[in-house]
């Protein structure tokens, strides 16, 4: 019951490949740990809102004036390990430390609770010397763990699901349950275990949880096997994913990767106070263009998100729209065992009557997703493929007879995206990379043509595979113009396929123009950096896109 | 032609050279005269007209390369001289026979550290303090993250390992000459009660080994057709190379570790995908290279091989020892 336990945890679960190991690790952990000491592990595990006590720079500066231990050198380390806590760790290795052991049977609640709060409000000085103290008070083996808890960084190949699956193999209870508990915000306490594994279930104290999110897989041909009337069809849009809850006449929004965004978006609350009944919809967010009846660029659903209690200027200047996809839940009844012809027909009868019925006109802020009806196969992909021109980045395809399951399940939901924009891009800059591909050039940026010259449009980490990373960055050390620290200038003399969602204009950027996800599609041996794409080309692919 | 000895050892990417003895170290091409540091085979190539290296040096690489070159033989410490250059080998702590090389001309000496280490190895002679005017020497860990563990303790841990899944068939994963002698001494040593297979490549340098008066406990050689079951809880050694492809397929139940220096970083374990990795080099780690650099009484140092940029401005700022870059001095 310690963080000694937690540090051997995860020294276990890093060194299995196994997902059955790592189960019956987990299983293992939570049945001789006691309940506070679980829910800080599960806290840890998820690591939903892992709190930064210090940052990975005010570590590397603290070694240094504490051990007067250069900083470059430090940086070097970095540049080899990825990880600023590891880094430490391991100059910490041959320093004088774990000398009295008298924090080793420290507790995570202790620890999380007590002595970094504490710690966190010291002044710089006071904040070094207490670090100092604890590096000698903790044995050596944990305090890998205590720095990346100390910088927040905590992490270990384990999903929620796992997680979900061994305390719901612990307690033998539905893993459904289990992973509903977990939604949403986890204040770690004994209570909050107890919770999570009682066998009464109480549907009120979940009332401000959503449901486990449904996610679509990508697309697969054999799909296309089937008859074209099994499924559903709908605008894939590019906004975030939310549900919004209104239960007990309190409403919330919950986005997708689990946060709680009331206060980004006041006008929903409001309208949606107007519609009598309780519910649980599932649906997507979007800033709404309403001249061109467009979706507005995700840039600008960005601004949104960040801003807290926005301006009534900001809510007219960035008009929002929920669109409904799906009814989860109905006057306090869950409904998601339901199948899709049904809740859809519950949405529909059950959204119209809400309009209709409200005091306020609430139909500018709410929509209900139109439903598509491609004739065959072939008409959905042109469908699909015409999705640039209203705004959306496909088509989600939906089986009509499937429940609403939990997580990313096979043969549900299907995205069916179109073809991405491409351009062929040359290699300028490189970067090392972090976490596991330290010690690699793996973050790159790449320019296209303008006047002559070549003028970076885009950074991109992702795309190749293993052993081209490594040629790339035998490459890259051989070919460097000029080192500023991390970052290196290359000979322009490799092109790139880069594939990305969307272009739009952009003041900050110096080429004038932003796009969304870039990533490397094929590495272009074949094509000298004269046949790259210019800038102008870039341009274009945005006047054709409206 | 050298005029003094200044410039007496040159470095290419095809190894180091000595212009006036017309001999190179290490070389990755063929040349006529050679001089071998120890027995890996990246620090061999075949076709030299002529081989000087330690007598053990000479056995262990006759026995991996065959009988067909021509190799010359001296004992650590005795002098030869080339073209009017005393030369001679100090052992350096890597495996059995290798060797640093000392060079002396006019009164001044070079001294090549080859790889080297100073932990205690049981396998191999221990690294010899030389003094010299020149120091090259390796760099291959020469960052401060790099700090070994008694080599016993981490021989701890892989006993620990083993025996945390008497269900599973452990293989571990380490250089067939050298490594897999010393972990087999360190590993004898600890409580270890298992049985402990070694593929055959392992197996010919353990005999080698033998063959040069080192004590290596004797272990059953891995036969992969026999039935898998068998090695259900025990240890097998096998070379790194087997970890990717089909070797392993047949195994149902196993886990996996890699025991070298560079497992000290998680990120470089992560991606070599063993499960476990073991920390253990016979490479020098950071405090050890800089000791020897100071125990040396170098005015001049070169390092190769690894982070010597780092190295290399650590002393230029702490100390009055002139850390010379090669490339820059060509």
């Amino acid at each position: 019951m310690s963080l000694k336990n937690f540090s051997e945890l995860f020294i276990n679960l890093d060194s299995s490949s196994s997902t059955n190991k790592k189960l019956e690790i987990l299983k293992n952990y939570f049945s001789i740990n006691n309940n506070l000491e679980n829910s800080w592990s599960i806290y840890l595990l998820t690591g939903k809102k892992n709190k930064r006590f210090i940052s990975g720079r005010s570590i590397k500066s603290f070694f240094s004036d504490i051990y007067e231990f250069p900083l470059w050198l430090i940086d070097t380390c970095y540049l080899r390990v990825g990880d600023s806590a590891e880094v430490i760790t391991l100059l910490l290795n041959s320093k004088n430390i774990g000398k009295t052991e008298v924090m080793k049977d420290i507790s995570l609640d202790e620890l999380l609770n007590k002595v970094l709060p504490e710690l966190a409000v010291l002044k710089e000085e006071e904040k070094k010397l207490r670090i100092k103290e604890i590096w000698e008070e903790l044995p050596k083996e944990n305090l890998l763990i205590f720095n990346k808890i100390l910088t927040g960084t905590f992490r270990v190949g384990v999903s929620i699901g796992l997680i979900t699956k061994s305390i719901s193999q612990l307690v033998n209870l539905d893993e459904s349950i289990i992973s509903h508990r977990l939604m949403g915000d986890f204040e770690p306490s004994a209570q909050a275990y107890k919770f999570l594994v009682n066998k009464k279930i109480d549907l009120e104290e979940l009332s401000y949880k959503p449901y486990p999110f449904l996610l679509a897989t990508t697309f697969e041909k054999k799909i296309s096997e089937e008859s074209i009337n099994n499924f559903q069809y709908e605008w894939k849009w590019d906004g975030i994913r939310i549900q919004l809850i209104k239960r007990l006449g309190k409403v919330s929004i919950w986005t997708r990767g689990e946060d709680l965004v009331n206060r980004s978006f006041p006008e929903l609350v409001e309208n949606t106070l107007f519609i009598k009944d309780d519910f649980v919809i599932d649906g997507e967010l979007l800033v709404w263009n309403f001249k061109d009846e467009l979706p507005m660029n995700f840039s600008f659903l960005q601004k949104r998100i960040n801003r807290k209690a926005p301006s009534k200027l900001i809510q007219n200047n960035l008009p929002i729209i929920f669109i409904a996809y799906d009814l989860l839940e109905l006057k306090g009844e869950d409904k998601r065992q339901l199948n899709l012809r049904n809740r859809r027909i519950n949405l529909e009868k059950n959204f119209h009557k809400w309009i209709s019925e409200s005091e306020k006109d609430i139909s500018k802020i709410f929509k209900i997703s139109n439903l598509l009806f491609p004739k065959n196969w072939e008409d959905a992909e042109n469908l699909k493929n015409k999705s640039r021109e209203n705004g959306t980045e496909g088509l989600v395809i939906k089986n009509k007879n499937s429940i609403y399951a939990s997580g990313r399940k096979k043969g549900i939901w299907w995205k069916y995206k179109v073809d991405p924009m491409q351009l062929d891009a040359v290699l300028i800059y490189a970067k090392g990379g972090s976490g596991k591909r330290a010690g690699l050039y793996t973050d790159y940026s790449f320019a296209l043509w303008k006047d002559g010259q070549l003028i970076k449009f885009a950074s991109a980490y992702s795309g190749l595979n293993n052993a081209e990373i490594k040629e790339l960055d035998k490459w890259i050390r051989k070919n460097t113009i000029e080192k500023f620290g991390p970052v290196r200038s290359v000979k322009p003399e490799m092109v790139f396929e880069i594939s990305f969602e969307n272009i739009q204009v952009s003041n900050r950027h110096k080429a004038g123009i932003s796009v969304r996800f870039p990533r490397i599609s094929k590495w272009r041996k074949d094509k000298h950096i004269k046949d790259a794409d210019t800038l102008e080309n870039a341009k274009k692919l945005m006047i054709s896109k409206s | 032609m050298t005029k003094d000895s200044s410039d007496l050892i040159k470095y290419s990417t095809q190894g180091l050279y000595c212009e006036i003895a017309d001999i190179w170290i290490d070389p990755h091409k063929p040349v006529k005269k050679a001089l071998i540091t120890h027995a890996h085979m990246d620090h061999f190539t075949f076709g030299c007209d002529e081989y000087i290296s330690t007598y053990e040096t000479s056995k262990i690489l006759k026995e991996r390369v065959g009988n067909a070159i021509n190799i010359k033989t001296y004992d650590y410490g005795k002098e030869f001289k080339i073209n009017g250059i005393n030369i001679s080998f100090h052992p350096s702590g890597h495996i059995l026979g290798s060797s640093q090389i000392k060079f002396n001309f006019g009164g001044e000496t070079w001294l090549i550290t080859g790889d080297f280490k100073r932990q205690k190895d049981y396998t191999c002679k221990e690294y010899e303090k030389v003094k010299t005017d020149y120091l090259i020497s390796e760099s291959t860990f020469g960052l401060p993250i790099f700090k070994w563990e008694e080599a016993q303790k981490t021989a701890g841990d892989i006993s620990k390992w083993v025996d945390s899944s008497p269900d599973k068939t452990s293989i571990l994963f380490c250089y067939s000459l050298g490594k897999a002698q010393r972990l087999l001494n360190e590993i004898s040593k600890s409580n270890f009660k298992n049985n402990i297979y070694t593929h055959n490549s392992i197996n010919n340098m353990n005999n080698c080994y033998k063959k040069l008066g080192i004590n290596i406990v004797n272990t059953e050689k891995f036969d992969k057709t026999q039935n898998l079951d068998k090695f259900k809880g025990s240890l097998i050694l096998l070379p790194p190379a087997l970890h990717k492809g089909s070797y392993l397929k047949k195994f149902k139940n196993i886990q996996t570790g890699f025991a070298s220096g560079w497992m000290a970083i998680r990120a470089l374990r992560k991606r070599s995908g063993y499960d476990k990795g073991f920390v253990i080099s016979d490479h020098a780690d950071w405090e050890a290279i800089l000791n020897t650099v100071k125990e040396s009484e170098a005015k001049n140092v070169f390092f190769h091989h690894g982070d010597s940029d780092a190295l290399s401005r650590y002393l230029n700022e702490k100390s009055s020892i002139n850390v010379l870059n090669f490339e820059s001095r060509k």
